[in-house]
């Protein structure tokens, strides 16, 4: 069992002694419903964290913001940042510094384990309440949430609302970490790619027409981009909306900026757009989900990845942030990597 | 109307052995059917997935990639890096529901002009049946 | 900025014309955009072909060309060429290839015309985006490094040497001489090996342009092509080999007695040695590990007895740092692991030798001045069991690979021992008999009809030894016989290995090895001398088991590669090569990962390309998620607008 209040404690401890400029963690949300994000900057605020299974983000996205934004400051505050992360999102943090974005000391890592359960995913809660209103989600004992709605209270084990990633999780624990909170318990997976057996096995034009479906409600917000720790390029190749130009960028490097897609949210430009994502993050996407719960339209995203995530097990052996000190799945090989698909 | 339909592939040829095979098939006059454009690209390992997309986006009915033998590479070990690349594009062209058909990898060596006819020949006739691909194009 | 393109289509006779419409494509190709010109003529690559070019360029101010017609293997230089000479930059000209990927394999001229066209409008997308490049020029040191002494190292050294360049040849052992200086006489000519090894040992030692550094190793290599830095360890020897007047009182001081190498443990030699008589440089090594202590001194016998002072127990390491221009790696071989020979009793039977055992035995200079005695009794074997390709074509237990010398070297043991022992028999047990190579057949007959050799086909399933003698269990598959021989002696051509730490030395060059250890070529038919590390060359053994004919030619072969590029002051690489837009690269290090020339570096955060050492083949480009990273020439900005040429958009 994780103890909130050991959690509190070193946050504070480390607050105390400037080891870290603040902490990025957990607070009860701001309309009691799922956990938000908190800085904390002060000892005494430590008694704001929290962690439940209401705590569903991954916090390492503000480790890469924290990063970029370091990078333009003129005397930035090099001290590392304290964050509390879960098994998936501690994984992030092994492929950022497998990337070189960050050092290890950049971060000071409260790792919490997941144990036997894992986050909620609050569509799953939802379908629960048949459409009610949620006003308040509270944690309770034995690994239940209490949720209010108009109607009263109503009680719902964790187990059955668990997002479909903590289902299929291999590793809830931290990976990396200076502080861990929790037990690393085994937990056996049976169906560790269980959310994409049911694609996989449909004909191609099954596929297709899933894909096409789901795709072309694609706005094009990029929301999916905007909170994934892996989408740390400065400027992503897929779209030169966000295209750093420099005092040194020649026009002609504007001119040969490449339009792999167009901007306009057509089908195959979506296609394109989240095809290109998804290659990208092959051997880097740690299944945090939040590109799909950050999703205005409701695109199983997470699925895209998992696929490769599977690829990238079954064809190469390689799971992806485990070992920051490994070379990436794509800048290496094996001599014996499949080949049956090649004449 | 299938029945008509010649297909455009797209083949993107290392310089060193595929293309080579290749000339070594003209040199043999050897026949294939003319679908196939080829661009050469100095290794496969330089062939990014982007191209594969991008050749698909732009009305491609197959996308062909191919390099020296494992071992052969010019490189030293650029087609071991295509050959775990392709690997990934292809798993995931064939997950959004893309024929699996459409997307080809093949080691071709400068001695194997025989073997890139016979691919090409075989890739036309397996794309004919599927008639153009659509799915990934662009509306003109 | 809009480009002024030339589009040259050729007929090359009716090679092209006859199934493309050139005509047709040539004008489709002027409604281009950037194409200001576009023609086509009967042989581009003729002389009034390539004038009709270079007047174009001229007076239609053309800034780049696109020529239609062969695969450019061909031509692309000679149209670069005339571009050159027309005033534009060699890198505007690209070469759209016609001939072999579409004439030649179609007969629909409709359709082959079509592909023509997409073809050319390709290459012409790719020239409206090319930039001027210059070949990268850089100087070159003129001295070279050849790592091994034996023949190979040898020969190669002196051939360098010879041509006027400065060598250093470094040799791990005390003298140089390798295998070679072991052999008691070679095939087919039964040539007295150190009689005509030593003399060249001799030039090696006395040439003005080598310098000879034995008992050294090489450490560390940086650096490339033309401009390598090797660092080199001078183990001590304990001996100032100038003092050193080859008194020999040292060995008989010394109280330690270790098995000799050169007589492959047949004889002893002292912890201070000369390995033997004529070896170069001729001096004493004292062998450190073996020596009773130096610090504090334990023994201090041979110092004692050193009337000229020529040993100095506080000698030190001492590491050498040069700079070279090219490198000939001639580490050689050794023979198979006895450890994995077990079953043929080697090393636990003193009267199974090896094929270089037998060799010292054979030699006058040898532990019994050419008498064929055997090890444990030191009486004449009258029965020799001869058993080839231990270890060799035998893909299940140990090496796949043919070890191609043992066949002859084999016949010659046979016949040698004949002649040595007229009254006894030898056997030799072959898979199959070799002998490709001059008058190498012959010799081989000679050793059956002139004495009497009894050739067994078939393999050797059991050694062991009773009453005093070794018995040999076999099947002579020709006649589906069990055979069963007394033997008195046997001797087991053991496969040839790479010599040990070659693997250790090729990771420090970056040379790549073959799957069984030898060091590879950049090309097996075509650059058989040459690594795939550019300047390095490869000699000998070390690439693959060879005969000292041929490992001769190779060594010359290697030289004759070095000196092409230690007689340039400069040397010049191709502008193709990656660079990084430090804007969009995150340092990342996928790059440098991927890179097969170790060519990329990460410099203050960012990729960083050694141009020199890139060869352009873009795998860091394809790599890259930021798109930082791309081989001038072959963008992916080029290829983007290829794929729209060839989709016909």
């Amino acid at each position: 069992m994780v103890e909130m209040e050991q959690l509190q404690k070193e946050a504070k401890e480390i607050l105390k002694q400037g080891k870290v400029k603040f902490v990025i963690g957990y607070s009860k949300g701001s309309q009691n419903l799922t956990a938000t994000p908190v800085f904390i900057k002060k000892p005494e605020h430590t008694s704001r964290l929290i962690w439940d299974p209401t705590c569903v983000q991954n916090l390492v996205k503000f480790i890469v913001d924290d990063k970029q934004k370091q990078s333009r400051e003129k005397k930035p505050d090099e001290r590392p940042v304290g964050i509390v992360v879960k098994g998936c999102d501690s994984r992030a943090i092994n492929v950022l510094i497998q990337e070189k974005f960050i050092d290890r000391d950049d971060v000071y890592i409260l790792g919490l384990s997941c144990e036997e359960l894992g986050v909620v995913d609050e569509k799953k809660i939802a379908q629960k309440l048949e459409g009610k209103k949620i006003e308040k989600i509270e944690f309770a004992k034995k690994n239940n949430l209490i949720v209010s709605t108009k109607d009263g209270e109503k009680k719902i084990p964790v187990k059955d609302v668990l997002a479909d990633r903590c289902l299929e999780c291999k590793a809830h624990f931290p990976v990396i970490y200076d502080q861990l909170f929790g037990e690393e318990t085994e937990r056996e997976v049976k169906e560790p790619y269980k959310s994409i057996k049911k694609t996989e096995s449909q004909s191609p034009k099954k596929r297709w027409d899933f894909w096409k479906e789901q795709l072309e409600k694609c706005i094009r917000c990029y929301a999916c981009r905007s909170i994934c720790p892996m989408c740390y390029c400065d400027e992503c190749v897929a779209d030169s909306i966000n295209m750093a130009v420099t005092a040194e960028t020649t026009a002609e490097e504007k001119a040969q900026k490449i339009k792999w897609i167009e901007r306009s949210p057509a089908l195959s430009e979506n296609i394109g757009y989240h095809l290109i994502r998804a290659i990208h993050l092959a051997g880097r996407c740690i299944d945090c989900g939040e590109c799909e719960r950050a999703c205005p339209v409701d695109i199983p995203l997470r699925l895209l990845n998992k696929k490769l995530e599977k690829a990238a097990h079954e064809l190469f052996d390689y799971d992806v942030g485990f070992d920051h000190k490994k070379p990436s799945l794509i800048s290496s090989f094996k001599d014996e990597d499949p080949e049956d698909f090649i004449r | 109307m299938t029945k008509d339909f010649e297909p455009t592939i797209v083949a993107f040829l290392c310089k060193w052995c595929s293309s080579a095979g290749s000339d070594l098939a003209g040199v043999s006059r050897m026949k294939y059917p003319p679908n196939v454009i080829p661009i050469t690209v100095m290794c496969s390992g330089s062939v990014s997935p982007l191209y594969i997309f991008n050749a698909f986006q732009k009305g491609a009915d197959g996308v062909l990639v191919s390099g020296c033998h494992p071992g052969d590479c010019h490189y030293i070990k650029g087609n071991f890096y295509a050959r775990r690349r392709i690997a990934l594009v292809k798993e995931l062209l064939d997950f959004i529901g893309l024929e699996s058909e459409r997307f080809k990898m093949s080691w071709v060596s400068a001695a194997e002009g025989t073997k890139y006819t016979e691919i090409i020949k075989d890739f036309v006739k397996e794309l004919k049946p599927l008639g153009p691909q659509k799915k990934l194009r662009r509306d003109q | 900025m809009k480009k002024r393109i030339g589009v040259f289509v050729c007929h090359c006779g009716i090679n092209i014309a006859g199934t493309v419409d050139v005509d047709k494509a040539a004008k489709k190709l002027a409604e281009h955009q950037d194409v200001e010109h576009s023609v086509d003529y009967v042989y581009m690559c003729s002389d009034p072909g390539q004038n009709m070019i270079k007047e174009a360029i001229k007076e239609k101010k053309l800034d780049s060309i696109v020529v239609s017609c062969c695969s450019p293997t061909l031509h692309e230089s000679t149209f670069r060429k005339a571009a050159k000479e027309a005033g534009i930059n060699e890198f505007q000209c690209e070469i759209a290839n016609i001939r072999e990927q579409c004439s030649w394999v179609h007969k629909d001229k409709e359709k082959a015309t079509e592909k023509a066209e997409k073809i050319t409008k390709s290459a012409v997308e790719r020239v409206a985006k090319n930039e001027s490049l210059e070949p990268i020029g850089f100087p070159v040191t003129s001295r070279a490094l050849v790592i091994g002494g034996g023949i190979a190292g040898i020969q190669a050294a002196l051939d360098i040497a010879d041509s006027g360049y400065e060598v250093i040849l470094v040799e791990r052992e005390p003298s140089i001489g390798g295998h070679m200086i072991q052999l008691s006489e070679t095939f087919p000519t039964l040539d007295c090996s150190q009689c005509i090894l030593t003399p060249k040992m001799v030039e090696v030692s006395k040439h003005p342009n080598i310098k000879l550094m034995t008992y050294s190793e090489v450490q560390e290599i940086s650096g490339y092509v033309g401009n390598f830095n090797v660092k080199i360890l001078k183990k001590p020897t304990y001996v100032d080999p100038d003092a050193c007047t080859l008194c020999d009182d040292c060995t008989e001081a010394c109280p330690v007695v270790v098995p000799n190498e050169f007589d492959l443990g047949l004889t002893g030699r002292k912890a201070i040695y000369i390995p033997f008589p004529q070896a170069i440089p001729a001096t004493f090594t004292l062998d450190i590990k073996n020596c009773p202590g130096l610090l504090p001194i334990a023994c201090g016998k041979c110092a004692d007895v050193c009337e000229p002072d020529a040993i100095d127990y506080d000698m030190e390491p001492e590491v050498v740092e040069e700079k070279v221009g090219a490198i000939v790696v001639a580490t050689g071989f050794e023979q198979y692991d006895k450890e994995k020979m077990k079953e043929y009793g080697y090393g636990k039977y003193p009267d199974v030798l090896n094929g270089l055992q037998f060799e010292r035995l054979l030699s006058a200079s040898g532990p019994t001045q050419g008498k064929v005695l055997r090890p444990s009794d030191h009486k004449e074997p009258k029965e020799v069991v001869f058993i080839q390709c231990v270890g060799s074509r035998d893909p299940e237990l140990h090496c796949s690979y043919c070890s191609k010398i043992c066949c002859m070297y084999t016949a010659k043991h046979a016949m040698l021992y004949k002649h040595h022992v007229p009254d006894g028999q030898a056997y030799i047990f072959y898979i199959d008999i070799r002998s490709g190579g001059k008058n190498y057949e012959e010799f081989v007959q000679r050793t059956t009809e002139e004495d009497g050799v009894v050739y067994l086909r078939g393999k050797v399933s059991k050694i062991f030894e009773e009453n005093n003698k070794i018995t040999v269990w076999g099947v002579d598959t020709l006649t589906g016989k069990e055979i069963e021989i007394n033997a008195d002696m046997v001797v087991l051509a053991m496969a040839l290995t790479p010599s040990k730490n070659s693997q250790e030395l090729a990771k420090k060059l970056k040379l790549s090895t073959d799957k069984d250890g030898f060091l590879a070529e950049a090309h097996p038919k075509l650059r058989p001398v040459e690594s795939i590390t550019s300047g390095m060359f490869l000699a000998g053994a070390a690439q693959a088991p060879k005969d000292i004919p041929e490992v001769v030619a190779q060594a010359s072969g290697a030289a004759a590669k070095a000196i092409s590029i230690l007689s340039q002051e400069q040397l010049f690489h191709s502008p193709m090569v990656a660079e990084v837009n430090e804007t969009l690269c995150t340092g990342c290090g996928m790059c440098i990962d991927v890179c097969p020339y170790e060519a990329l570096s990460l410099e203050q955060g960012k990729a960083e390309v050694n141009r020199v050492l890139c060869e352009g083949c873009g795998t860091c480009s394809a790599t890259c998620l930021r798109a930082a990273v791309k081989v001038k020439n072959i963008t992916p900005g080029q290829i983007f607008e290829m794929i729209d040429a060839s989709v016909g958009g």
